[in-house]
C-alpha cells in the first residue's frame, strides 16, 4: 500500500519548482560497432514553466537524441535529467512509462497517426491510458479536436485527410490529457509554409492559454520566428543560448 | 483499453485474417490428421476383430502356447459349458463359435477320378440360423456367384480358389482332413457359391462352411477351437476388454489346469499391440511436431507483423504505455487469433472428418475391384478428442509465436523503436 503511495508521489510533478526541465552533465553515447559515439556531451540547460522554447541546429548534432532523453524514452549515459526536480533517469520502464502519460505529449515530423483508428480513436488513445470514463474522454477529444480546429473530421481515416491535418491531429493527441510539457521534434518538417505556419500558430495558442511548456527541436526559419528561447546545439554541444 | 485493441486487430487484416487463416489450416489438418488415424485404426481393429481375433477371444492354455499353428488337438472340450459360463458372467458380451482348420479339397469328374485338387483354410461360423455372426461377417452381400448355404454340407469358396478348382455351382467338392483327435476325415459338401473377401491371401486359400458341419468332420460336437467375444454393437473399447479379459482369467488364477479357459484380447494377438501403441505415439508426435511447426511459422508471421507494427509500438511507448504492456496486449491478441482460428480449424476438421466417415473415398476403382469384405474405401472417424486436440496446436502456436517475436520489444532500445519511426 505504500508503495503504491510512493509511486503516485513520484510521479507527481511538484508545480512550485519554477525549473520544469533541468539537465545536468548530460551526456550520450552510442555504441557503434566496437567503440562509441558520442551524440551529446555534458550538455547543462535549465528550462523553466511555459517555455516555447526550440533546439536548433544541423542533422546530426543531437537534437532528436536530447528530445528523447528529456522524454525518458532513453537514458543519458553521464548527468541527470531532472523533470521538476525528479530525476528521470532511473525510473523503471513502467514509471518512465507514466511519466510520460501524465506530463508528456510528443509531437513527431512524421505524424505517426495509427493508421487502423479514426482520427477521434487516435486523440482518444491517451485518455484509454489514464482510464478516464467515456464521457470525459469523448468531451476532452472534441475539445482538442477543437482547439486545432478539425471537430469536423473526427470520423475520417489517417488514410483519408492531408499532411497539415494529420499534424494538427497529432497536436491534438499530444495535448488531449493538458501535459505539462510537449517535446515536437521538427514538427513542420514535411509541411509546405502555409500550414508550418498554422502549427505553429496553434501550437503558440496552445502554449498562451494551456501554459503548456513547449520544447521544439528544428532547423526551419519558421519555427525559429515563433521561438522565444532558441538554443543551437552543434556536434553535441551547447554552441548558443539565446532568449528573446 | 481491450476494446480499442480488439477494434485494431479486427480492423487490420493482417494482424486477424491472415494468421486465422493460418491457425485454421493448421488446426484442421491436426484435427483431421486424428480423425484419419482413429478411422484406419477402427478399420484395421475392425477387420481383425471380425475374422481373426474377436473383440477378445477364449481357448484353452496349451492353446495359447501354440496359437501360431491353430492346434485342433488342444481345443476347449466342454464348450457349452465354458460358453454358459462366459455368458453368464457377461451378458453383454456376444459370444460365438469359430473354428479355422486345414485341408484338402478335390474336385471329382463324372467318373470319380480326382480333376482338380488343392490345400485350403477352412472357416466354419453359425451361417444357418439368423444369428449376429452371419451379420458381423457380411458375407451375404460379397456372393460374387451363387447363394449362401442354406443345408447341411453346402460350402462357399474364396473367388481365387473356385477359379483355380474350376468348379460349377452345384459342383462336389471332396474334403479331406483330419478329425480333433488327428483320425482320418473325409466329406462331400456341395459348392453354392463364391466370395469376394478383397484380400488375395484369403480369396485364394479360404472356404466357408457352417459351424454344424465343421463340428461333425473335425468330431468336436461338444468342443470348439475358439470362442469369439464382441462388444454391444461391435464397438471396440480397449478398457473394457481389458477388465473382462483379467476379470474371466483372474477367476482361473487358481486352476492349475493346462486346458483351463484362458482369455486374450485383441491387442493381444498378431501383434496389434505394438500397432496399436505405435500409431497412438505416432499420433502424439505428429502433434507435437505440428505445434513447433506452426510455432516456427507463426513466430515469422508475428516476427513480420511485429517488425511492421514497430512504428505502432513505438508511438504506444511515445504515449505512455509501457513495454510490458505492449507486450501482454501482443500476448493477448495472439490468444483471441489462436482460439478464433482453433474455433475454425476444429469445425472444418470435424467436417472433413465426418465427410470421409459418412461417405469414404473409394479406393476400389484404383484397386481395381469393387464390392469386397475388406474394404478399400478410406473412412476417418470423429472422435471427442477432435474437439479439443486443435486447441493445443493452435493457441500455443500462435502464443509461443508471439511469445517469440514480441521479445524484440525489449531487445532494443527505447530510441532504436524511435528511429525507425523516421523521427
Ligand atoms: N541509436 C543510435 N545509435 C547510434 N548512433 C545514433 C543513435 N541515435 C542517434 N545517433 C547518432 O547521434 C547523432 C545525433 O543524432 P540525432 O539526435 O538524431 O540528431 P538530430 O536530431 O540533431 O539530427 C547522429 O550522428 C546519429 O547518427
Ligand atoms: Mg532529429
Amino acid at each position: 500500500m505504500s508503495t503504491q503511495k510512493n509511486e503516485t508521489n513520484e510521479n507527481h510533478i511538484d508545480m512550485n519548482t519554477n525549473n520544469i526541465i533541468e539537465i545536468q552533465n548530460v551526456t550520450k553515447r552510442f555504441p557503434v560497432g566496437e567503440t562509441e559515439f558520442t551524440a551529446l556531451s555534458n550538455i547543462n540547460l535549465k528550462i523553466e514553466k511555459g517555455e516555447f522554447t526550440g533546439l536548433i541546429g544541423p542533422s546530426g548534432s543531437g537534437k532528436t537524441t536530447l528530445l528523447n532523453l528529456i522524454g525518458a524514452l532513453d537514458i543519458p549515459s553521464e548527468g541527470e535529467i531532472l523533470i521538476s526536480g525528479k530525476n528521470v533517469a532511473v525510473k523503471s520502464d513502467a514509471k518512465s512509462a507514466l511519466l510520460r502519460n501524465e506530463h508528456i505529449g510528443f509531437i513527431f515530423q512524421s505524424y505517426n497517426l495509427l493508421p487502423v483508428y479514426s482520427i477521434f480513436e487516435n486523440v482518444e488513445f491517451p485518455l484509454l491510458l489514464q482510464k478516464k470514463s467515456k464521457a470525459e474522454r469523448k468531451e476532452a477529444v472534441m475539445q482538442a479536436l477543437e482547439w486545432v480546429g478539425l471537430s469536423d473530421i473526427a470520423n475520417k481515416k489517417p488514410s483519408q485527410i492531408s499532411g497539415g491535418q494529420a499534424q494538427r491531429v497529432a497536436i491534438a493527441r499530444s495535448i488531449v490529457k493538458k501535459p505539462d510539457i510537449v517535446l515536437a521534434d521538427e514538427p513542420t518538417a514535411n509541411l509546405d509554409s502555409t500550414n508550418a505556419y498554422k502549427i505553429m500558430d496553434i501550437l503558440k495558442k496552445l502554449n498562451e492559454e494551456l501554459g503548456i511548456t513547449f520544447m521544439f527541436s528544428s532547423h526551419d526559419s519558421k519555427v525559429i520566428e515563433y521561438l522565444r528561447r532558441v538554443i543551437t546545439l552543434e556536434d553535441g554541444k551547447v554552441k548558443n543560448d539565446e532568449t528573446k | 483499453m481491450f476494446e480499442f485493441l480488439f477494434k485494431g486487430l479486427i480492423r487490420d487484416k493482417s494482424r486477424s485474417l491472415l494468421p486465422v487463416i493460418v491457425v485454421s489450416l493448421g488446426v484442421s489438418l491436426s484435427v483431421f490428421f486424428v480423425g484419419y488415424i482413429e478411422g484406419m485404426m477402427g478399420d484395421m481393429v475392425d477387420q481383425n476383430a471380425r475374422f481373426g481375433t474377436g473383440h477378445m477371444k477364449v481357448m484353452t492354455r496349451e492353446y495359447v502356447k501354440n496359437i501360431a499353428q491353430k492346434p485342433l488337438d488342444l481345443s476347449i472340450l466342454d464348450a457349452g459349458d465354458v460358453i454358459d459360463d462366459l455368458k453368464q458372467k457377461y451378458p453383454e458380451v456376444d459370444w460365438v463359435k469359430r473354428f479355422n482348420f486345414g485341408g484338402i479339397l478335390d474336385v471329382p469328374d463324372e467318373n470319380g477320378q480326382t480333376k482338380t485338387q488343392g490345400i485350403a483354410g477352412g472357416m466354419a461360423f453359425d451361417m444357418t440360423s439368423n444369428n449376429s455372426d452371419l451379420k458381423r461377417l457380411n458375407i451375404a452381400d460379397n456372393i460374387v456367384e451363387g447363394r449362401m448355404p442354406k443345408g447341411p454340407f453346402e460350402m462357399l469358396l474364396g473367388q481365387g480358389l473356385a477359379k483355380r478348382m474350376n468348379v460349377k455351382i452345384g459342383d462336389q467338392i471332396t474334403y479331406f482332413g483330419s478329425t480333433m483327435d488327428g483320425s482320418m476325415s473325409f466329406q462331400n459338401f456341395t459348392y453354392v457359391g463364391a466370395v469376394q473377401f478383397g484380400l488375395s491371401v484369403m480369396d485364394d486359400k479360404t472356404f466357408l462352411i457352417d459351424i454344424k458341419d465343421a463340428e461333425q468332420i473335425l468330431d468336436m460336437e461338444d468342443a470348439v477351437q475358439e470362442i469369439y467375444g464382441y462388444l454391444p454393437n461391435d464397438i471396440y473399447d480397449d478398457q473394457e476388454i481389458e477388465e473382462i479379459k483379467n476379470s474371466y482369467n483372474q477367476s482361473f488364477a487358481n486352476d492349475e489346469d493346462e486346458y483351463a479357459p484362458q482369455m486374450l484380447a485383441l491387442r493381444d494377438q498378431n501383434g496389434l499391440s505394438t500397432m496399436l501403441d505405435m500409431v497412438n505415439t505416432m499420433s502424439s508426435a505428429f502433434t507435437f511436431f505440428f505445434i513447433i511447426a506452426m510455432s516456427i511459422v507463426l513466430w515469422n508471421t508475428g516476427l513480420l507483423g511485429g517488425l511492421r507494427r514497430y512504428t505502432e509500438f513505438g508511438i504506444r511507448i511515445a504515449i505512455g504505455e509501457s513495454k510490458r504492456d505492449i507486450y501482454k496486449s501482443l500476448l493477448l491478441e495472439s490468444v483471441i487469433v489462436g482460439a478464433v482460428g482453433s474455433v475454425f480449424g476444429t469445425i472444418l476438421g470435424l467436417i472433413l472428418t465426418f465427410y470421409l466417415q459418412e461417405v469414404g473415398i473409394d479406393m476400389s476403382d484404383t484397386l481395381g475391384n469393387s464390392n469386397v469384405l475388406f474394404s478399400n474405401v478410406i473412412r476417418a472417424k470423429v472422435v471427442p478428442t477432435q474437439f479439443w486436440i486443435g486447441f493445443f496446436p493452435g493457441v500455443m502456436a500462435t502464443f509461443l509465436g508471439a511469445l517469440l517475436s514480441g521479445r524484440g520489444i525489449f531487445k532494443r532500445q527505447t530510441s532504436e523503436l524511435f528511429n525507425e519511426l523516421g523521427v
